[in-house]
């Protein structure tokens, strides 16, 4: 290192100078930095670019009135007060929800079910985790394509309902059933990534914890809840917190499910299933409305933090006797825990 | 060691030398093709010739040393991409494919596009349909769009059906007994009682509500940025297709949904009030019903619905040429071949004459759809378009659709359907 710093320095005795001198830090040391700042400036060259600019423009963008070619118009906060009084938008945001709720909560149950029994003694666990890894990377419109036609009032799904004796359900035309079938295909996208997140989780669980489970005579169930599900805790905060984020920002679902000719992309009958990104993708990029789109993205990014603090507090701070307010009281009990 | 601030000055520093870099990659003349020996041209795929852009690609005939390259952009992009590239001022294509709803989307900025008439169009307007010719123009009078291709529209009916209940099933019949909305309404009520298998009238009542708008010269927005929405022109539309709704004569499904192509296929909805694109994607859906069909008159006339333009951007490097190239594409000779290549429908009305127009159909049972799109493209209504129509029509399908679907009382979803586009208009400056 030294001699790569100092070219001229030949002898032994002078090596140890060049570490010397930078220690005492002389005008013109800082140089020595200049090489590996360069090595990583790509990613912040194209953050710059590709990521900030664009985060600094759009909040720009939600104070002007602008369709995307001509002059901007100064508007001030009244984007953000038209919005607060837009009944539609509001109307997205509770089905946002809605079927944010329908899908995380059963897709994060049944992911950690997955990963348990992935976990536990089975024949081709490779095989199976590929399979469960396979809908995640499938096209989205694709299988939203598929999906349709599932959920069709002639579909498969009204089918099996009917071969049990049931009657079919409007899928498509009916509250409840547009929100459960965005749902449905949230749930069959995102169950096998989560499972496989789970799954590194409950393996990283030292195996004396399940040993000793085993031998006080805990059966599976037992074993998942008192010796899995409290251990796996921080897995499941994070994979809470992606689904928060993921689940807030439903977009191609609806956007195909629900596409016609002559009603544009509407979120479907009474617009349940229009979300928050559909809407400000239908103002913004069908009808040009570039400023009311960026306000709803900054509106959107704000529901997003609230939640994702409300999230990490419910799932972390479960247990009561260590419980502190806060961050920081988070991060002290994760300190206690790691100490241990 | 360095603090962290200064770290990310140093960092943010290079980002800001990096921007400059790339800013500096733009063309100076911000066409997409600047420096290269062809025009550059962005369409979708479907909307042009094949054949006419390859030849247009080795040399447009008649215009010498002028090549124009096209590219295809997805349909849903085009229009944001073209806006993008416009607000860069960089990569702009010298012209552009622009869809019939968008054009007026454009009319806020006709700036950004070169007025055809300093180009000599005047010289070809005979050659056009009129009101195709007239919707080429802002409200400020500058022309911003050549003629494409047209969307006459027609009644699509199931002849079979139409005689077992009894009613006339000629096209000729048809279109005397059906001349208007009422009576095809009345017709649907015999359909319904006469005809085992029960068919309903209409997939669902969003078309007859589009078809009735479109037969009106007024839209939702009129010329002096008023709304217009709440008013009889398009309250007749509503209630036309509410009582359809009302005589269970919808079967209440989407077109293009699997639900849509089994009845489609298994004869459940007799008639379809659409545009004549829509013959190859019902030929597709229904292909067992072929021979059944027939085309007539829309009742209350025909409209159009549908289509597209040509524009030339102002970054447009020949002006001169890229016109010389659209007057050659877009010629009645060349609007014939698209019609036999891509099923493009001629804006040149001396196109319909042509023997390779009047091919019989077998699918409508060796009728020739051109007897009944000629008429219909030549009778169309003037309509005026502003650049809010999406904005301010969204509302209304989407209640209609609420009152189909969910029952919705029909003069709730007026009043609601009438208080959202209000409102909605009013961020635009539209009173």
């Amino acid at each position: 290192m030294a001699t790569v710093l100092d070219p001229a320095g030949a002898s032994a005795a002078d090596e140890r100078r060049p570490v010397r001198r930078s220690e005492s830090a002389p005008p013109g040391g800082r140089r020595r930095f200049l090489p590996p700042l360069l090595a990583i400036s790509p990613f912040y060259v194209l953050f710059a670019v590709f990521g900030a600019f664009p985060v600094v423009f759009s909040m720009y963008l939600s104070f002007q009135d602008w369709d995307g070619i001509g002059d901007m118009r100064f508007v001030g906060l009244k984007q953000y007060g038209w919005l607060l009084q837009d009944t539609v938008f509001w109307h997205a945001v509770l089905n946002t929800f809605e079927i944010w709720f329908l899908s995380t909560v059963p897709m994060l149950f049944l992911a950690l079910v997955l990963a348990f029994l992935l976990h536990s003694q089975v024949r081709f666990a490779g095989a199976y985790r590929v399979a469960y890894f396979i809908p995640n990377v499938t096209s989205m419109v694709a299988m939203t394509i598929v999906f349709g036609s599932v959920f069709a009032q002639a579909g498969l799904a009204n089918a099996l309902l009917r071969a049990v004796g049931l009657d079919g359900i409007g899928w498509l035309s009916s509250e409840w059933g547009i929100k459960s079938s965005v749902s449905v295909m949230i749930i069959w996208r995102w169950v096998g990534y989560n499972a496989l997140i789970f799954l590194a989780g409950i393996q990283a669980i030292p195996t004396e914890h399940f040993e000793a489970a085993r031998v006080d005579g805990a059966n599976s169930r037992q074993t998942l809840f008192r010796v899995v599900v409290p251990q796996l805790r921080p897995v499941v905060l994070f994979a809470a917190v992606t689904s928060t984020i993921n689940g807030l920002q439903i977009f191609t679902e609806s956007q195909v499910l629900f596409q016609s000719t002559d009603v544009g992309t509407t979120g479907g009958p009474g617009q349940e299933g229009m979300t928050i990104v559909l809407y400000l993708w239908q103002k913004a990029f069908k009808e040009h409305q570039f400023g009311y789109g960026a306000a709803m993205g900054w509106l959107l990014f704000a529901i997003i933090a609230v939640f994702t603090i409300i999230n990490w507090r419910l799932v972390s701070g479960s247990d009561r006797d260590d419980r502190r307010p806060g961050i920081a009281g988070l991060l002290r009990r994760k300190g206690a825990r790691d100490g241990r | 060691m360095m603090s962290r601030r200064r770290f990310l000055g140093a960092s943010l520093g290079g980002a800001g030398a990096g921007l400059l870099t790339l800013s500096g990659c733009g063309t100076a003349e911000g066409s997409a093709s600047a420096g290269s020996g062809h025009l550059s041209l962005w369409y979708w795929k479907g909307s042009l010739s094949d054949r006419l852009l390859a030849t247009a690609a080795r040399g447009v005939p008649g215009v010498p040393g002028l090549k124009v390259k096209g590219s295809q952009v997805p349909d849903g992009d085009i229009d944001s991409k073209v806006r993008t590239s416009l607000a860069a001022r960089a990569y702009v294509p010298d012209l552009t494919v622009v869809n019939n709803d968008n054009l007026a989307t454009f009319f806020p900025d006709e700036d950004e596009f070169l007025d055809l008439r300093t180009l000599g169009a005047q010289s070809v307007r005979d050659q056009y349909l009129d009101w195709k010719w007239k919707a080429c123009f802002t409200p400020t009078g500058r022309m911003i769009g050549f003629p494409l291709d047209a969307g006459p529209t027609a009644l699509y009916y199931r002849r079979d059906l139409f005689d077992q209940a009894g009613l006339p099933h000629e096209p000729v019949d048809v279109a005397e007994e059906l001349s208007s909305w009422e009576d095809f309404i009345a017709a649907g009520r015999t359909l319904r009682r006469k005809v085992p298998g029960t068919p309903y009238l209409v997939s669902n009542i969003g078309n007859v509500f589009q078809q009735v708008l479109l037969q009106s010269p007024k839209q939702f927005v009129d010329a002096d940025n008023r709304f217009i929405g709440d008013q009889e022109h398009i309250r007749r539309a509503w209630d036309l297709s509410v009582d359809i709704l009302r005589q269970g004569l919808s079967a209440r499904i989407t077109d293009g949904t699997p639900d849509f192509n089994a009845a489609m296929s298994g004869g459940r909805v007799a008639t379809m009030t659409t545009a004549v694109w829509a013959i190859n994607s019902l030929k597709d859906t229904a292909p067992k019903t072929s021979g059944s069909w027939r085309l007539t008159t829309l009742p209350d006339g025909p409209c159009n619905y549908g289509g597209s333009y040509v524009t030339l951007t102002r970054y447009c490097r020949e002006p001169e040429a890229a016109f010389a190239f659209l007057k050659w594409l877009l010629s009645p000779a060349n609007q014939l071949e698209s019609y036999q290549e891509m099923a493009l429908f001629p804006t040149t009305p001396a196109s319909y004459a042509d023997p390779a127009m009047h091919k019989p159909d077998p699918f409508f049972g060796g009728q020739q759809p051109i007897d009944v799109f000629g008429p219909a493209a030549r009778k169309a209504p003037v309509v005026y378009f502003s650049p809010y129509e999406e904005t301010a029509n969204t509302p209304f399908f989407q209640e209609l659709t609420n009152v189909e679907t969910l029952g919705k009382n029909p003069e709730r979803a007026w009043r609601d359907a009438v208080n959202t586009a209000g409102t909605a208009l009013t961020r635009l400056g539209v009173s």
